[in-house]
């Protein structure tokens, strides 16, 4: 199966990055033209064209309370940057099923079909009480089951009625033109078998977060054994910080906050770890790394290569 | 006193003209031929255009001649104006996007940071008719099962957070239909204006829940009389309560160089409907007061155009010819431009006009309407009267 790679966007990071509140005055001696019509999505769209033009097949895009809304960079950055997917996260608390439903048929239609939704894992209790999201602990599993069920429905059924715990429709679901585009693929993240179970039941694909090869097969094995009939792909994030060659890693390493399981190594070596994983099943690859926009380049001019070089073998040889 | 004009994004595709059934322009109809996003390419597929690209267009339009923004409805079968307005936000310039919005339908902070997120990307042009009547079987389509006045209260709570959470870090809130602690916009987003609330419905309901938030009473066109004593009952309301309100129509216009011209479009757009779209006219459940308003005023068996002349320019048939409100201005450039003056004497404080289709109209109306405004002309109304 073809690998599909993923640049992940996180609006939280590099904070300073053109956003002008926050713009460094230039000394009195350089004459500063900068406009209040720039702004912080300029550089979203920048990340995004840096992934477009260096081959990655999408872009993901983080749910962050302290940055701005997902879906909103999601279509902007998705008129900006032709062919490229997009995969906004964001909880299942957002709001009505059938409106999240509804809002991806106009991405649908006015992008074709390059929409996909990643959704994020709930906030804790008193996190959640800061948002108006006052369901229980207990209750955010069926919540989220729920909200997959009604929006799948109404995007897939007409007449679609529901009634559960968290959400009701009566005589719902889509009319043409509205039902002709693709319902977004799904992508559920999450450890432990009852996230796996919701996986097989609702995700076009299920992301992994970084482990080793051996480790990723099992949970690849234990996810296809729930999924039976209708497989779910396997997905996985990995933050990586990659260079030229080992040593140059392993020193910027030293100096740079890292996420837990990066990858740390040369670009060889890297292309080499995740042709492995590719090898045990893993179809989709979520590559983050900070500055985002120097990084997107850095890995799409220099690892994607290497690895497409990698699986494309792989994949004659098989 | 200045005027907010503004121009509305048809999201349910739009008509080559007003004579038309067929929807030429998005997909809603079948492709044909002299259709556009999408249209036919050489060989007779579906070239890449989509419906976004004309609204682009319509969008431009309008901000060119001057409208201030326009107004993005939204229905079952319509495209969403949230992520219009996001994918037109990096193309258009002064275009400001009114989202119709249903409270329900978010959660109210995830809903305040989505809306600080667009006036972050256009820089502040983003605005918001908040609507919460419709009700009955669409309703529950959209998955809302609360009851017509519990909606309302529903609605003021939501503002009540969305306003409480814009510029704070630790907002709580205590309400029958949410509970939140210590919420807030994150401190990158809250250097944002608060978007303007207009407000729509007619119930009582609505004008309690317009009166403590919104910034614009809007309501569809109705007898000038009858509106003008609305919208002087909606501020006084607003008075009492010690807030100010000002008042807006939504109106279609069919504005040409003389009436014999606009009267005879109106013609031959009445003697093309069939008979399943005059069936269909004579309504569905509803428990809309602004809907039902409306349809009071609709003869139901109309068989010539000019039976459904209400008053002077003013003709009560335009759900026949597309979606929306029944009454709207017919006229020339001169009488549709007292018209609108005349409604600005009566209390109106902003516009949201249209006509079809969408994009030539914006043009039309923008360069040859809204230059003769304000001149107060007696003497043409009296001519038609």
């Amino acid at each position: 199966m073809t690998l599909n790679i993923h640049w992940r966007l996180d609006p939280a990071a590099d904070p300073q990055r053109s956003e002008p509140g926050a713009w460094r005055p230039l000394p009195a001696l350089a004459r500063d033209r900068r406009t209040s019509t720039q702004n912080r999505f300029d550089y979203y769209v920048q990340v995004a064209q840096a992934a477009a033009q260096t081959a990655f097949d999408g872009l993901f895009v983080r749910h962050r309370i302290a940055a701005d809304e997902s879906r909103i960079i999601a279509a902007i950055v998705a008129r900006a940057a032709p062919r490229l997917n997009v995969v906004p996260e964001f909880p299942a608390s957002v709001g009505s099923a059938v409106y999240a439903a509804k809002q991806a048929t106009t991405f649908q239609r006015a992008t074709h079909g390059r929409l996909a939704w990643a959704i994020a894992h709930d906030a804790e209790a008193t996190d959640r009480l800061a948002e108006a999201d006052s369901v229980k602990d207990g209750d955010l599993s069926q919540r989220l089951e729920e909200f997959l069920t009604v929006a799948r429905g109404v995007h897939e059924q007409r007449p679609f009625s529901y009634k559960g715990a968290h959400f009701e429709v009566k005589n719902g679901g889509f009319d043409a033109p509205l039902n002709r585009v693709p319902f977004p693929r799904i992508y559920l993240q999450g450890e432990g078998e009852a996230a796996l179970a919701l996986s097989a039941r609702h995700a076009d694909v299920h992301l992994f977060q970084p482990a080793t090869a051996e480790a990723l097969a099992n949970d690849i094995a234990r996810l296809n054994a729930l999924a039976k009939g209708c497989p779910v792909e396997a997905g996985l994030i990995q933050p990586l910080l990659v260079r030229e060659d080992r040593e140059s890693a392993e020193r910027d390493a030293q100096r740079l906050p890292l996420a837990p399981g990066t990858l740390i190594a040369s670009y060889d070596e890297a292309a080499e770890r995740l042709a492995g994983f590719a090898a045990s099943g893993i179809t989709q690859l979520v590559l983050e790394a900070v500055p985002s926009l120097e990084e997107a380049y850095r890995i799409g001019q220099h690892l994607l290569p290497r690895l497409r070089a990698l699986t494309g073998v792989a994949q004659q040889a098989a | 006193m200045s005027i907010d004009f503004y121009w509305r994004l048809p999201t349910h595709g739009c008509h080559n003209s007003i004579q038309t059934s067929g929807y030429e322009r998005g997909d809603w109809s079948p492709l044909r031929p002299g259709n556009i996003a999408p249209g036919l390419d050489r060989e007779g597929d579906a070239d890449p255009f989509t419906y976004i690209d004309h609204l682009a267009a319509i969008a431009q339009a309008a901000e060119s001649v001057g409208f201030q923004g326009g107004l993005i409805p939204s229905f079952p079968n319509t495209d969403d104006p949230w992520v219009i307005s996001s994918l037109l936000a990096r193309e258009t310039k002064s275009f400001r996007f009114m989202i119709a919005f249903q409270p329900g339908f978010g959660n109210p902070v995830h809903t305040a940071r989505m809306a600080a997120s667009l006036q972050r990307a256009t820089g502040g042009r983003l605005l918001f008719n908040i609507i919460t009547g419709g009700g009955g079987p669409a309703q529950l389509w959209w998955g809302d099962s609360f009851a017509h006045d519990d909606r309302y209260g529903r609605t003021s709570e939501f503002l009540d957070i969305f306003k409480g959470v814009w510029k704070s870090s630790d907002f709580s809130y205590d309400g029958r239909f949410y509970q939140l602690r210590d919420g807030g916009l994150a401190p990158v987003l809250q250097g944002e204006e608060f978007p303007e609330i207009w407000f729509s419905g007619s119930s009582d309901a609505a004008l309690q829940t317009a009166a403590r938030h919104a910034d614009y009473y809007l309501s569809w066109l109705e007898p000038f009389d009858q509106l003008g004593d609305k919208f002087a009952r909606v501020k006084e309301r607003t008075a009492t309560l010690g807030g100010e309100q000002k008042c807006a129509v939504r109106v279609d216009l069919v504005a040409r160089a003389t009436e014999e011209e606009a009267w005879a479009d109106i013609a031959r757009g009445f003697d093309n409907v069939s008979e399943e779209t005059r069936q269909r006219w004579r309504g569905q459940a509803t428990d809309s007061v602004g809907a039902a308003r409306q349809a009071a005023l609709r003869p139901t068996d109309a068989r010539r155009y000019d039976e459904l002349i209400v008053a002077p320019n003013l003709w009560g048939g335009f759900n026949l010819l597309r979606g929306g409100p029944a009454l709207g201005i017919v006229g020339s450039y001169e009488q549709c431009a007292a018209r609108l003056d005349e409604l600005i004497a009566r209390g109106t404080d902003a516009f949201i006009l249209a006509g079809t289709p969408h994009l030539e109209e914006a043009y039309r109306v923008g360069e040859e309407v809204l230059p003769l405004l304000g001149r107060q002309a007696p003497a043409l109304l009296a001519a038609a009267e």
